[in-house]
């Protein structure tokens, strides 16, 4: 299945050992500019693995990774400005409890972009708007809820301008209240057309959201489909298993 | 059977029972519970008491104050009084050492400069204190050697020395304006000199820096203090020298260690590896001793390092191996996650390590790192044994004194009273700093 239009990401026989254990097996992916992809598959099947490979948390040790066409080499130097089209959001938030909300978000544009602080700032808060929390700006990360500190994670990933966004697992850590004010982010943030990798097992987002939904198991990409095929008519029998077990 | 669902209204929340809160309340729950717990409580207390009327009957109710010699003391107490003009005769050289007592000034000034160098560290709205922080570590020794020390300087010397003074000058300059204007010293100068462009400015504000070092220079080779050899160095002016050297050379030195002691690079690793190892398995009583008898074995026939500086080196190797164990524990505290979110967001690995890892693990290190201060700063007392006259040391010779002739027990008290003070106040500080830098991060 090909995607339309240029691709944005493109795993081309991308394989990762830790020590003698594979967790990806030669993946093939191709995600095109635009595109809304979720990721869904048993715990341990590799879909972080993957998603830490295309921002180069991990390093992989076979195949290609290419970011909007150019190739990702392992030189940290070298790879900075491809990697910088990419933002992450993480399971656990991984805010900085160090600094408010306002400098969690402003840090890496004066530090890395090196922009003048009061710029950062106009940035930081357009962002905050966006994710409906600019009245927290001052606060500390951990006087806030769960999911008012995803929602600033991800505000902190967009002040850096990415034109991919990975998200890795964003609700799993949440309480069922909080879900679904995240959820809400993330769908006003597909309709900009920002393109999107998601992890997740939230079904009814992947239904609305998703071009493609992509299913995994031990490392490999066993199917992949738009939505509405692959929860009515999924090919494989490990697949079903998997949806009779989530849905 | 109704549609309407019923309507839930929380209920007001009680007071706390009484018995449970209060001054009443917490003597049960503490010092009353049980009978055992009150026996222990009435035990205690008796103890408590017994020694404390104990000292005070000594040190302040049966004390002389005025006499000539111990003898004097001796006829009028006996053994139960301690003896205090002994000690007072002796206050200067306790804390002054044998420095030339007309020179005694310049270690004042001296320490009133670090006062003042530290100062704009605790003011508000002053924005550069990690650079004020810094240059205090770095250049401030600079400047104190120039006064503890003076006497002749070579070219080189005079250079660092007026680099000491131009920052201590940059300093309260760039407080000043910080506070007044919001701008530090340079952009202050780039602002009135009318500078068009960011260009302009920054080399403006540099060559205002260079003037500031033009004029400590000037300062600096014209005034000339005379030599006051380290031989002569003593009391608590050495302690705190030493200690003080210490404790600023062994945090940066530590974090360094630690950093790479977690390096990927096998050299580096095996060489911090080695350094703290081998420095935390020796008592600093054997490195005293190896570095006063053995480093001039090492080096070339002539070339002479003088006692002190063989100490203080001796001590800041032993304190930064510790000061490594200690950073890489809290280093070990921080999640993975920190480290990713911040790779993830583009930041390299100088910046990610000394802006979100080190604040991090340094704001959770405080309580050890500042033990380890008050342990380095009691440990001087061992320099004592390679001859050089710290606190403990004039403490004793007090007692050698032939008027004071074995007077050892009212210095000692008094002494212990100078190490628990800064002691005390160090580990105070570090409280405040705590409950300070831990607002709204509580987890
Ligand atoms: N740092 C690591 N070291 C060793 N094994 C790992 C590591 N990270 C992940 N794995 C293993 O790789 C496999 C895939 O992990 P992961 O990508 O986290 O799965 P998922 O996110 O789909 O639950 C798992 O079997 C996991 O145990
Ligand atoms: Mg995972």
């Amino acid at each position: 299945m090909s995607p339309p239009g240029k691709a944005a990401i493109q795993l081309i026989g991308v394989s990762k050992w830790y020590g003698g254990f594979q967790a990806l097996k030669g993946l093939d992916l191709t995600v095109a500019e635009g595109e809304r992809v979720v990721v869904c598959g048993p715990s341990g099947s590799g879909k972080s693995t993957m998603i830490r490979c295309i921002n180069q948390l991990e390093r992989h040790q076979k195949g290609d990774i290419r970011i909007h066409g150019r190739a990702l080499c392992g030189e940290p130097k070298q790879d900075a400005p491809v990697l910088r089209e990419t933002g992450m959001v993480f399971q656990s938030f991984n805010l900085f409890p160090h600094m408010t909300v306002l400098e969690n978000c402003t840090f890496a544009l004066t530090w890395v972009k090196q922009m003048p602080q009061a710029e950062a700032e106009g940035i930081a808060m357009a962002h905050l708007e966006r994710v409906r929390i600019p009245e927290q700006a001052r606060k500390y990360p951990l006087q806030l809820s769960g999911g008012q500190q995803q929602r600033v994670a991800i505000a902190r990933a967009l002040c850096m301008a990415p034109r991919i966004m990975l998200f890795d697992e964003p609700t799993s850590a949440l309480d069922p209240e909080m879900i679904k004010e995240v959820l809400d982010v993330m769908v006003e943030l597909a309709g900009t057309g920002m393109t999107m990798v998601v992890v997740t097992h939230e079904m009814g987002f992947a239904r609305t959201v998703a071009n493609r939904v992509v299913f995994m198991d031990q490392g490999e990409i066993v199917e992949q489909a738009a939505p509405e095929v692959f929860f009515s008519a999924p090919r494989y029998d490990r697949t079903r298993l998997f949806l009779s077990q989530i849905l | 059977m109704s549609d309407a669902p019923l309507v839930f209204t929380p209920r007001p929340a009680d007071p706390p029972p009484p018995s449970t809160i209060g001054v009443v309340g917490w003597m049960r729950a503490n010092l009353f519970s049980s009978l055992p717990n009150a026996i222990l409580t009435f035990l205690g207390g008796y103890i408590f008491y017994v020694v404390v009327t104990t000292i005070i009957d000594w040190a302040l109710v049966k004390a002389v104050w005025e006499a000539e010699n111990r003898r004097q003391c001796l006829d009028l107490v006996g053994r139960s009084g301690a003896c205090w003009p002994g000690v007072v005769e002796w206050i200067p050289n306790l804390i002054y050492g044998l420095y030339p007592k007309d020179q005694v000034w310049r270690i004042n000034i001296g320490f009133l400069i670090l006062l003042a160098w530290a100062v704009p560290l605790w003011l508000p709205r002053v924005k550069s204190k990690v650079a004020i922080g810094l240059s205090l570590v770095l250049l401030y020794p600079l400047l104190a050697s120039y006064f503890f020390h003076g006497g002749a300087q070579g070219v080189v010397w005079t250079a660092l020395i007026a680099l000491g003074g131009a920052a201590f000058l940059w300093v309260w300059l760039t407080t000043l304006a910080e506070m007044r204007f919001g701008l530090g010293f340079g952009a202050l100068v780039a602002r009135l000199a009318g500078a068009a462009d960011d260009e302009r400015a920054r080399r403006i504000g540099w060559g205002a820096l260079a003037a500031l070092y033009v004029l400590a220079l000037l300062v600096v080779s014209q005034l000339r203090f005379v030599e006051v050899p380290t031989r002569v160095w003593g009391g608590l002016f050495l302690t705190l020298v030493i200690s003080g050297i210490g404790i600023a050379f062994s945090l940066p030195a530590g974090v360094l260690l630690a950093l790479g002691r977690r390096s990927q690079m096998p050299l580096i690793r095996v060489f911090c590896v080695t350094f703290i190892e081998l420095f935390r398995s020796v008592p600093l009583i054997t490195i005293l001793f190896m570095f006063n008898t053995m480093l001039p074995l090492f080096l070339p026939a002539g070339v002479e390092v003088n006692r002190l500086l063989r100490a203080i080196v001796a001590v800041c190797l032993f304190a930064s191996a510790y000061m490594a164990e200690i950073v890489r524990g809290g280093l070990q505290a921080i999640p993975k996650g920190q480290y990713e979110a911040a790779a993830a967001m583009g930041l390299g690995f100088w910046q990610s390590t000394s802006l979100i890892i080190l604040p991090q693990a340094l704001r959770i290190m405080i309580p050890s790192i500042v033990g380890n201060f008050i342990g380095l700063f009691k440990d001087t007392t061992l320099v004592s044994i390679i001859g050089l006259f710290d606190l403990l040391s004039m403490s004793r010779a007090v007692g050698e004194d032939t008027r004071w002739l074995g007077l050892f027990i009212e210095p000692f008290f008094f002494i212990t009273m100078i190490y628990f003070v800064f002691c005390f106040l160090m580990s105070q500080y570090s409280l405040n700093l705590e409950r300070r830098l831990g607002e709204g991060q509580r987890r």
